[in-house]
This record gives structure tokens, sequence and C-alpha cells, in this order.
């Protein structure tokens, strides 16, 4: 079928809120037919929001053609491309890139674009002829949308009319064979230009500074801001603090942002798109759960995914609307950094019990409008007198904070009328409208508060004067007086539980100020629970819409009620009510949801214990475990041992990334651990430092162990590295790829579940340079003989009597590992031997023929390769060392560095800076590390960690490390470990990669002949036959010069047209970017010929520095993507045209265009569906990219992958021999 | 005209019957005894009492699966179905014990 669609691109104000903040030169698609109306209704509502103002949704059904008449009205050329999709890109690519011809239109011009819609699911549109990531841009502006495909033979409704629609973000979707559901789209933007009501920039009413940048949903927010201002000129009850009522529609009514309306219990999705353009957000939703891959039903549940700029997801919540206990009320969705959750990224899902016919009130006397019911569901009664339904039955008054719940609280009320008349026959505290535990189970009983003490992070004495945690009630005075060591509580409770937690609030009212904060009276709060099932109106722990406020004021005790229906992750628990002002304090903690007949014992003392972050986990049917909980923590406001604060923000109440970082309360920043020689190469070793103070956990060698990764606090996101051992990916599917890596936002929470092979000490660090040069890592310790602190496993073997003492600090650097004297643990002794010899070598890299360039290159190379890149004949890239599966792989390394060749040699490294700059000089000894790969952690980590040998290479050293490739896991980061700050980001990095088994030849792909290294090649099987292969190494942070020999102090250096000088820029943006030691920065072009529509265009500037890599349509193409390297902003990569498996291993995993979220060591494998020219193979120019239009884009992140129609001389075909 | 394929499916369906014929029996042997299944399908595992057997139909009393709410109630649970089994006999090692409130 032929679906056909007119769509203008246009100029239009856009009014974010009700406040009338708006944005004046706001940018969108819509609908020819709609353009003439939305433009006059926003003429005539300039301070309104016009419901036609939103992010064009338009549908289609899988199999469909889809024809686009694309008509452009703005300045400038533009266009839409399409991810997902299929189409010729030599005319619906809607870019200008590389030779193709332009699908752009420009101002006042119409192209036809033909999309084939082949899959099901959010086909996502952005504009590629304005990249600027200024508000001069289009995408920043608001230009993005999306085709939404729905299965074949789908029809569309108006959710409140029951009529047909053409467009818009919410719809009913229906099928003859399929139930039907509620589809609503959901567009997180970021940086979009906001003024206020009179046209300057908003100001934050507390500090009277400039607000917070816009952070919306669809093109709405809802600042914290502005509904403070309210409070403060007693338009509202005057005698609130603000943030407790951010959410709350008793005192403010609803907020402009989305309310997504359905009725309890049905099927729902929620189509979630990041439209632009610069943050990674955790999306989350209250009270609901879904597969991180929708069609995948092994795959991991979770109720808070991380999303990064042009990516997107289906949000199918288990149990529909409700989820399994059927809650009504509203359920806040949001943004859980809360920054952007204060800036007003947050919007309400409304679960209505009664049906809706327009006739019925808010009780702030606003209409509901009309709901129709789902068609092949039951009718929702009627709402009657009696029983009014939500939320006319909650006996709250407008313009007052929302009432407390009937029951919850101790000493609180009983239940009105109306609310008996709604409640469940066996109402109790914290389950009153919905029998949360689905009958009787096992009861499990916490009484937990929240309290304030001072937390010492580190041996130099950084603290936190105003710590904030959750203790158990009975561990409160062993807490204050300092006996028991402040940890995040961690609860250990078996599946199948009724958990009752009896919460009481003993924090002071004020949270005092000081360098980072204001003074805020933190009045009330709660205990807000993820992934269990609960009662939304009166156990959420929060106060959110028309729902009650769960919180409790000091001295108080509230009763809540969850059930943890089956065996979850940990599930994350915080302070819902003044979250903004005091998480990063340490407000928040985890449950884990252990198998059900689990019990839980103190690993050192064999106790049976019920919480603690290391806990010994024994069951009757499955292997006993170690179970460890990290959090990463960043915004931590620590003040050093003479009480100056570390890190503060310009001013208090700044969220410009104030404050350091922590694992569970701890840090071991890396300057304090330099040692006598000033040598970083010993930053982790226990034996120069001792062990640091950050978690330890330990086992013995073949424990099965599951470590609980979460993020406690409070806007960042980072990279969790465990080096030496691997996961797998989707913990409940076997089929899953495993992995080293994952990145994380606040709130998530992952499962990694795995055994310790062999005893030594594996590094576990939050690996992003300034990550862990704050102190965000630590050890895991297996020990291989019994040691007096560890009970052993009751089901594996005894750990054998110690013979050897345990290793001591000594302040002196361990002795050389001996790699050759061990196998890898799972390597046979037969194992096939495959040898490289690689040199660490300093070399200037040429970036591109710009003359951008780094004079302090650090790369390492084939030792055959060295002269010629030392002579200049060879401009170096990354190295890619390969393997086949079953291969033993022996890697010599030497290191040539020299200390004259540093640029910073007085040790003080300003650029790309850090937080807390230190003295912290280069290294000599350098190491490689790959990822995912099976080694000894003893001698062929390349990390000197812990008590293990040292495994760097100082000038004329030699080391030989031994890594097994156990399987093809395909693409493996390496990078250095002996000198995170000083070697990383001068390109001290690479790729492994690992083959199937029995692949016969590596070949160059224009000669055909054997190679041993090289970024693009040809594997050739004996079975699979050959397939390109194609290694990506994404990297930033990266120090350049220009051609003049001045530093390019990126991003601002290279936006385009140029950079406003008020743009905040976090540490971690700062440096330049790109792949493979090359950047096609576009200022360079803009320079040279300022068309932004021609910037990717090779016919106007030849081809990019970055590889162009090609094929022939069809022929079978392998990316290995990576980012070794190193800085914490996330990612996202994308490929024109191209789709593959989100996991390639599982033929039921959803089907994707683009990588989210990256961050270092992350690793990837892209088999691209349908191979080159994607399923249609079609060729032309595809442009593979970053996603993030502010700031990767226009900073160089991007290449041309080239899919010829014809042979071409130089690139033999596959089948060439 | 028999062909080879066609005489290794009649083969194999012989086989099949044997084998299913053996796991009737040897269930049917076992009426009264405490069995542990797992199954590739919700809910996964059960621990019960063997009540009967029908055709290749176990009734299974289940005092224990991985859903509290589905326990204390007869299953009946096709043969094929049955993935990994243990039957509990006077010499054989105990089926665990497990309890919620321990």
């Amino acid at each position: 079928m032929i679906r056909r669609f007119h769509v203008v691109a246009i100029p239009i104000r856009i009014v974010v809120n009700n406040f009338g903040d708006h944005n004046p030169d706001g940018r969108m698609y819509v609908l020819k037919e709609n353009e003439e109306k939305v433009k006059k209704l926003v003429r005539q509502n300039p301070f309104t929001p016009v419901e036609l103002v939103q992010p064009l949704t338009i549908r289609a059904n899988e199999g469909d053609v889809v024809e686009i008449l694309f008509e452009n009205q703005l300045p400038f050329a533009t266009g839409m491309h399409f991810q997902e999709s299929d189409y010729d890109p030599r005319t619906s690519d809607g870019s200008n890139a590389g030779f193709n011809p332009s699908s752009l239109a420009e101002c006042g011009e119409t192209v036809l674009y033909t999309i084939h819609a082949t899959t099901e699911g959010i086909h996502f549109f952005t504009d590629m002829g304005n990249v600027s990531s200024t508000e001069q841009g289009s995408s920043l502006q608001g230009l993005f949308g999306t085709l939404i495909v729905e299965r074949r033979g789908s029809w569309w409704t108006d959710p409140v009319t029951g009529g047909p629609i053409e467009s818009g973000v919410f719809a009913d979707i229906h099928n003859p064979f399929l139930p039907s559901f509620r589809e609503y789209a959901w567009f997180f933007n970021d940086e979009m230009e906001v003024n206020d009501l009179t046209g300057n920039r908003p100001l934050n009413p507390v500090t009277n500074q400039e607000a917070e940048s816009f952070h919306g949903v669809n093109y709405r927010f809802e600042p914290l801001g502005n509904r403070k201002r309210l409070i403060e000129e007693g338009i509202v009850s005057p005698e609130l603090d603000g943030e407790e009522v951010h959410h709350d529609s008793w005192v403010f009514g609803d907020p402009a942002t989305p309310i997504l309306r359905g009725y309890r219990g049905d099927p729902a999705v929620i189509r979630l798109i990041h439209g632009a353009a610069k943050e990674t957000h955790v999306f989350h939703y209250h009270a609901h759960q879904w597969l991180r891959d929708p069609s995948n039903e092994r795959s991991e549940v979770v109720d808070a995914q991380a999303i990064s700029p042009q990516s997107h997801y289906d949000v199918w919540p288990l149990y529909g609307l409700g989820s399994l206990p059927g809650s009504i009320g509203d359920a806040i969705i949001h943004c859980h950094l809360y920054p952007h959750f204060e800036a007003g990224m947050w919007g309400i899902n409304r679960i209505f019990d009664t049906l809706q016919d327009g006739s019925q009130c808010y009780p702030n006397g606003i209409p509901i409008a009309a709901l129709q019911p789902l068609p092949d569901r039951p009718c929702p009664p009627k709402p009657t007198p009696e029983r009014p339904g939500f939320p006319n039955f909650i006996p709250g008054k407008v313009g007052c904070k929302a009432p407390r719940p009937p029951l919850g609280i101790v000493g609180g009320r009983e239940m009105t009328e109306l609310e008996r008349n709604a409640a469940v026959p066996n109402a109790r505290p914290g389950a009153v409208f919905v029998d949360a535990c689905l009958g009787n189970p096992v009861v499990v009983e916490f009484n937990v508060s929240l309290i304030e003490l001072p937390i010492i992070y580190n041996r130099q004495g950084w603290y936190d004067p105003k710590g904030r945690i959750y203790v158990l009630d009975e561990e409160i005075d062993d807490v204050l007086s300092g006996r028991k060591e402040p940890e995040p509580l961690t609860l250990h409770i078996p599946a199948s539980s009724c958990i009752r937690m009896n919460f009481t609030n003993r924090l002071p009212h004020i949270l005092d100020g000081d360098a980072f904060q204001l003074v805020t009276r933190t009045y009330e709060n709660a205990f807000h629970v993820h992934f269990v099932k609960f009662d939304i109106l009166v156990a959420d722990g929060a106060s959110v819409g028309w729902n009650y406020d769960s919180s409790v004021l000091p001295g108080e005790t509230i009763r809540y009620e969850w059930y943890a229906d089956t065996e979850l992750k940990a599930f994350f628990f915080h302070d819902h009510l003044f979250p903004v002002s005091h998480q990063q304090h340490g407000v928040f903690g985890t449950s884990v949801i252990q198998p059900r007949f689990s019990r839980t014992f103190d690993s050192r003392t064999g106790e049976e214990v019920f919480h603690g972050t290391q806990v010994t986990v024994q069951n009757p049917l499955i292997p006993d475990y170690r179970d460890f909980s990290l959090f990463i923590q960043d915004f931590a406001f620590l003040f050093d041992k003479n009480g100056c604060p570390i890190q503060p923000p310009p001013f208090p109440g700044s969220s410009e990334d104030p404050g350091v970082f922590a694992v569970n309360y701890k840090n071991e920043p890396l300057q304090f651990r330099l040692g006598e020689d000033c040598d970083p190469a010993y930053s982790f070793s226990s034996y120069v430092s001792g062990d640091p103070v950050t978690p330890i956990l330990m086992a013995y060698e073949g424990d099965p162990i599951r470590i609980r990764l979460l993020q406690g606090s409070h806007e960042e996101s980072h990279a969790f590295n465990l080096h030496g051992l691997r996961w797998p990916l989707e913990r409940p599917d076997n089929d899953s790829i495993l992995t080293s890596q994952h990145h994380i936002g606040i709130s998530e929470s992952f499962t990694l579940e795995m055994e310790i092979p062999r005893a030594g000490d594996y590094l576990y660090a939050f690996e992003d340079e300034e990550d862990v040069w704050l102190g965000t890592w630590g050890l895991i310790r297996a020990f291989d003989e019994e040691v007096p602190d560890l009970i052993p496993l009751t089901d594996r073997p005894l750990p054998p009597p110690r013979t050897q003492p345990l290793p001591k600090v000594t302040g002196k650097p361990p002795k050389l590992a001996d790699p050759l004297c061990s196998l890898p643990p799972l390597a046979p002794l037969n194992a096939p031997i495959r040898r490289y010899s690689v040199v660490a070598i300093q070399t200037p890299i040429v970036y591109n023929k710009y003359g951008d360039h780094d004079p302090f290159g650090i790369v390492f190379a084939l030792e055959e390769d060295v002269e010629d890149i030392l002579c200049g004949r060879k401009n170096p890239e990354p190295l890619v060392l390969r393997g086949n599966q079953g291969d033993l792989v022996e890697v010599t390394l030497t290191s040539m560095l020299e200390f004259e060749k540093f640029p910073f040699q007085d040790g003080i490294h300003p650029y790309p800076p850090v937080k807390e700059q230190a003295f912290y000089p280069p290294s000599l000894r350098i190491s490689l590390h790959p990822n995912l790969l099976d080694y000894d952690v003893r001698t062929s980590s390349g990390n000197t960690v812990g008590f293990n040998p040292d495994q760097t290479v100082g000038p004329g050293e030699r080391i030989t490390y031994r890594w097994y490739v156990f399987s093809n896991v395909g693409t493996c980061a390496m990078w250095d470990v002996a000198d995170l700050r000083n070697h990383r980001s001068f390109g001290a990095f690479g790729a492994f990669i690992a083959e199937p088994r029995f692949t016969s030849n590596y070949l160059d792909p224009h000669t055909l002949q054997p190679i041993r290294t090289g970024t693009s090649a040809v594997i050739e099987h004996p079975l699979f036959g050959r397939f390109r292969e194609f290694v990506l190494v994404m990297h930033d942070g990266v120090r350049l010069e220009d051609k003049n020999g001045h530093v390019i102090i990126d991003p601002l250096a290279g936006v385009i047209p140029q950079a406003d000088l008020d743009d905040e820029v976090d540490t971690y943006d700062f440096g330049s970017r790109g792949f493979n030691y090359r950047s096609e920065r576009l200022i360079n072009r803009y320079r040279e010929h300022p068309v932004l529509a021609d910037l990717f265009s090779s016919k106007v500037f030849g081809d990019p520095a970055t590889p162009v890599f090609e094929a022939y349509p069809g022929e079978p193409v392998f990316i290995r993507l990576t980012i070794p390297s190193e800085r914490r902003r996330a990612h996202t990569f994308h490929l024109h045209g191209h789709n593959w498996k989100f996991d390639p291993r599982d033929v039921d995993s959803r089907i994707v265009s683009y990588v989210g979220h990256m961050v270092a060591g992350d690793a990837q494998d892209l088999p691209l569906i349908g191979g080159a020219g994607g399923t249609f193979n079609f060729p032309g120019d595809y442009l593979y990219r970053s996603g993030n239009i502010r700031w990767d884009i226009e900073q160089g992140m991007w290449g041309i992958f080239r899919v010829h129609p014809c042979i071409q001389p130089h690139l033999p075909r596959l089948e060439d021999s | 005209m028999v062909t080879p394929n066609s005489n290794l499916n009649s083969q194999s369906v012989d086989i099949n019957r044997i084998h299913d014929t053996a796991l009737v029996n040897h269930f049917t042997e076992n009426i009264g005894r405490r069995a542990f299944l797992l199954t590739p399908s919700y809910p996964f595992m059960f621990i019960g009492e063997i009540i009967d057997v029908m055709e290749d139909m176990v009734e299974l009393c289940v005092e224990t699966t991985h859903f509290s709410q589905l326990e204390n109630r007869n299953w009946f649970i096709h043969i094929h179905n049955i993935e990994v089994f243990y039957i509990e006999t006077p010499d054989g090692p105990c089926i665990p014990e497990l309890r919620d409130d321990l």
C-alpha cells in the first residue's frame, strides 16, 4: 500500500507551558492540511500552548511504501532523514551526503521521498540540512518527528472522538487479529531556545540566575521555577517550599506537559524518542515495567532506561496500564536526571477507573476530555455520586497540597465514605485502592528511617557534613555513633514476598546552606520504590498529579506495601519529595529481590542477615553466590579536611555540574596514589598505596557472583567497566551477547551475573577519565586459599587452607608479571598460538587535511609498521588485532615512550580538563588491556591492580600478554591502563576483533592479500564465505592543534556558525572527537564554503578524512564499533539506511539503526541486515555519524559508507579471487 | 514405495513412542511420590505429589512453583512439556524443603 503525506517544515512560535514561556524561533514539521490552522492558532494564542504544535507523528503499516512530499518553508535547506526505514540514498536520504545528489529542499522548494516501512516500530525523522548546534540549527529548535510503523492491517483512531486521524502524538491502534492499544509518542528534547513571557531568558526564582535550559517533552516543559513563583507570590499555599509539590495538580492544576490517558488495564505503548540534542536522559515510568528489548521475551525487565540523542525505544508496560495489581491514579513519567526533572522534563500517565465521556470535571473544574474505551475491552463503569472514580473520590482541596493517604500514616486518618466506596474490601495501610499483593503471600516487614549525619568519603578526609541516608531503625545508634560504617541501605528479600515498609522521617526540617546549595526546607520526605507492585495512589512515596501525597513530616511514620511478584533486579529507592535538593547527599538505596527461598548471610561472619551491600546467598535449588551492590554517585557535595568545598558550583544552587563522584559513599582519587616514585602506572596498586577505601568485593576462586549495579545520584552518565570478567547483556537470555562494560544513568539497575574463574584482583572502574580520576574504582578480590573473613559457599569445594601469607603493602611497585607461566583460565593446552609484537610510540597524528593534528599522539602499532609511522610514510590508525575463536593470542608489548615527548611534563594536564586538577606526571610505562577476552588477571589484564604483579612496561622492557579467544565475541576494546590521564586520549587505544572459529584469512580489501592489522578487512571463512569488516573506533577528549599550532578548544571552537559565549561546557564535553584518529570538523569546511546544506558533500569538499568504507550492493558487512576513550558524555552512533539487531546473536531481538549512549569501553558488532545497501541493496553514500547534534556532528564525528553501483578498479568484489 | 526417509521417520516415531511410554510408565509407577519438574513454559518449576497419570498427562498436587499464587492446587502437566524431572524415592536424596518463611 502506498501512503502519501505532504509535510511542511515551518518556522513556528512554540509556547512551551501555561506560563507563557516560549521559543520564538521554533521549527517543526507539520502536515500541509494543518499548516494554516496551526499558524492561525499560534497567532491567536501567542502565550498559550497550541495542541497542534507538537512533534509530527504520522503512521503507516509494515510493508507500506510511504511517499512524502516534503515542502520547505524554512530559510535554509532542510530535509527529512528517516531512521530504520529503507530507501534509496540518492533520492530519499534527506541529506546532501558524499557523492549522492542532494535530497534536501531549498527554501520554498519541494522534494519527494519514497520510504519503505519494512519494520514495525519507530522510524524517527529529523533534518540533516542544518546540523548547527546553536539556536540557528534545526533539530535543536524542534525540527524532528516520527513515522510509526504499525503491524500490517492496523488502523488508528482519535482517543477522544474515536474518529480517524492523520497525525498526532496520541492514537488508539486497532488490528483485526490483535488487541487494540493506546499509543503515546513521547519526544524528549533538550537545549531548545526558551524565553519567558517578557522575552527574556527565564530566571530561577531561588537563585535569581538564569534558569536551567529547556528540558522537555513534546515541546513542553513544566519547570519547578514557574510553579515555585506562584507559591512565593502567595497565589497558592504560601506555606509550601516548592519541590515537594512540583508535580502536584491539587496545588497547580495539571501540567502543560503530556498526560497519557487510559483506563485500568489498557494495553499501551509509549514510543519513546530522543529528538535532540545533547543529553542522555533516563526515562522512568512509575509503577510500570517493560522489556528492554520488546521483541525478545527473555530480555531484561526495566523501569528506567537511558536514552541518548536520536535514539528511541518502544515501552510496552507489562500487564498494561496500572501494571499487575491494576492500579489507578497518576503515574509520573520523567527524566530521572534531577536537574532535568527540576527543569520540567516530566509528564503523567493518568489511569482512570470510570468512563470519561466528557461530562466530568477534575476537582479544579477543568473538564475531563472524553476518552474512548478500547473496543475489545470491557467498558469502565460510569461515574456515580457515590463512586465518582479517580480523582474525584480524593478529599483534596484545590490550591492546597494533596491530602495524605488514609490508613497509611501511623496515627493518621481513616477513610472517608467516598474513599471507602473506592477501596478494596481488605484495604490496609499502603494498599487501599488495589490489593497490591494479590492475596496473602508471606510478609516481610522493615522499619527504616532517613537520617542526617556527616559521612567521610576517603582517607584524605573529604566529607559530606550533611550526609543523608536510609538506615534500619535498629541500626540508627550504631551508625550515628560510628560503630557501623554508613553504606547505601541494601535489603535482601526473597521473591514472592509482600513487603511492608514502616518508614520514619528523622531528618531535620532544614537542609542547611553552603557553597553548593541554598537553605532548603526539606520538611517532608518519603520512600519511593522501583520495580515492585503497589497502589500508585497511596504507596508511590511521591506527590503526583491528583494522587495523595504519600510522604510524611518529621517524626511521623508511614506504612507502605509492595509486592515482589517475581525475582527482580535490585530495585532502587529514594525520596521523591526533595530529591533535587538532597539525593546527592546519599538518599538512595536498594532492595534486591532474590530468588524465592533464598537466604542471605554476612559474607564475613556467616551470620544470617537481610541487608548489606555484600552478602552470600544460599538457595536450595540454584548455586549459591556472592551478591554485591555498587552505587555510583555524582554531584557529591564534599568538603576537604580543612572545610573547603570541593568543586563548588559558580553560585550556590547552581546545577552547573557541582561536586565530585563516589561509589557507595567512598572515593579513592588517583591524585593521592602516586607513591614515592610518582608513577601513575601504580595508582591502582595496593602494594604501593594500600587497598582503596572503595568497596572490595570478596570471593573465592570459582565463586558465582552477582553485581547489582546502580546509580544513586544525580545527573550524569557513567561507564562501568570490569577488567577480566564478562556477563550476558540480557541476563535472562541464554543467547545474549557478552559484555564487560555497561553504561548507567541514575535509577537504572543492572544485574551482572558471572563466575570468577581464577584468584586475583579484578579492577572495576567507572572508567571515563574524570570519574576514575576522582576515585570511582575498586576491586573484586578472589582468593585461592582460605581467608578468615570470608565464608565459603556451601555448595562449592572448601578453599584449601592458607599456605601463603596474604600480600602486604610495601610502598614499592610490585614485581613484573610473568604471563607465560600460566594459561588463561579457559584455554586448553593445545590452543593454536597467534603472535603479535606491539610497540607503543609517540608520533604526531594528522586528523584531517585542514591541518588539525595531535602533535603528541601516543599509538600502539605492530613492530613492522613502526618505522613507516615514525618517518611519516604512514599516518597511524588505531591498532586493530584479530584472532579466531580458539586462538591463544600472545601479544608482546614494548614501550618506546620518551618523557620529552609528553606535552605536560610538569605533571599538570590542563586540557581537556578534569575536576580537581592535581600533579600527576606522565608515566613512561604503558600497558594494553582488552575487554571481553579470557586471560589470567594476575598476568595479562594490562593493569597493575591491587596485589597483582606489574603488567605495565617501561622503556626497554617487554611483556607478553596471553589472551584466549574463548568465543567469537567480536569487537573488544583495547586501551592503556597504566596512565589514564596522560596516555589514553592521545591515542593509546585500539580494538581486538574475535573472529569465528576456522576463519581462514584476514585480507586487505584492495589487494585481497593477507594482512596483520587494519581497520578495513575482508574476512574469509570456509563455511560463511567472505564478509567485509569495518572497524570504527569512536573517541573523544582529544587535544588537537590547528595548522598554526594553536590548541583547538572544542567543542566550542567547532560550533557553526559560532559559539555563544554563554554556552555551558562541562569538563567532560571538552576535547575534540572523531573516528579512527580522524575528525572531519565541519567548521573547517564551513570556513571554506559557508553553506550549511553542503557540509557533508564530497562533491564540494572531497571525501572526509574519517574512514570512507566501501562495498558493493548486497555484500555481507560487519561493522565493529567501539569507544575505548574516554569522556563521560554519551554518544549515539547512527548509520543511515541500514539496520541490525540490537543483540546480534538473538534472532528475536529488535531491529535498530543506532547504538545508544556509547561511553568508554563499549564494544558493538553490527551485522548489517541485507548487507551493503540495506534490505533493498541500494547503492549510494550513507553517512555514519553521532546522533548528538550538540556537540558531536559539527565536531567531526561522521564519515561515509560507500556502496558502489558498479565495479571499481581499486576494490575487488568479495567473490573475486 | 517406501523411501529411506520415510523409513527413518517411522523408526523415529517408534522410538518416540517407546520413549513416551517409558515416561508414562515411570510416572505411573511413582504415583504417590513427590516429584520435581522443570518445564520450558510458565511457571517453569513444580514440586509436588504425583496424584495420577491420565494418558500422557501427569496430575500433580503442586506444593511449590515459581509463583506462590499458583500453588496448593492440582496441575495437569503434559509429559512432552517436562524437560527435567526427579522423583523422590526412599533410596535417593530428598527434594529440598522450600519455605518462604525461613
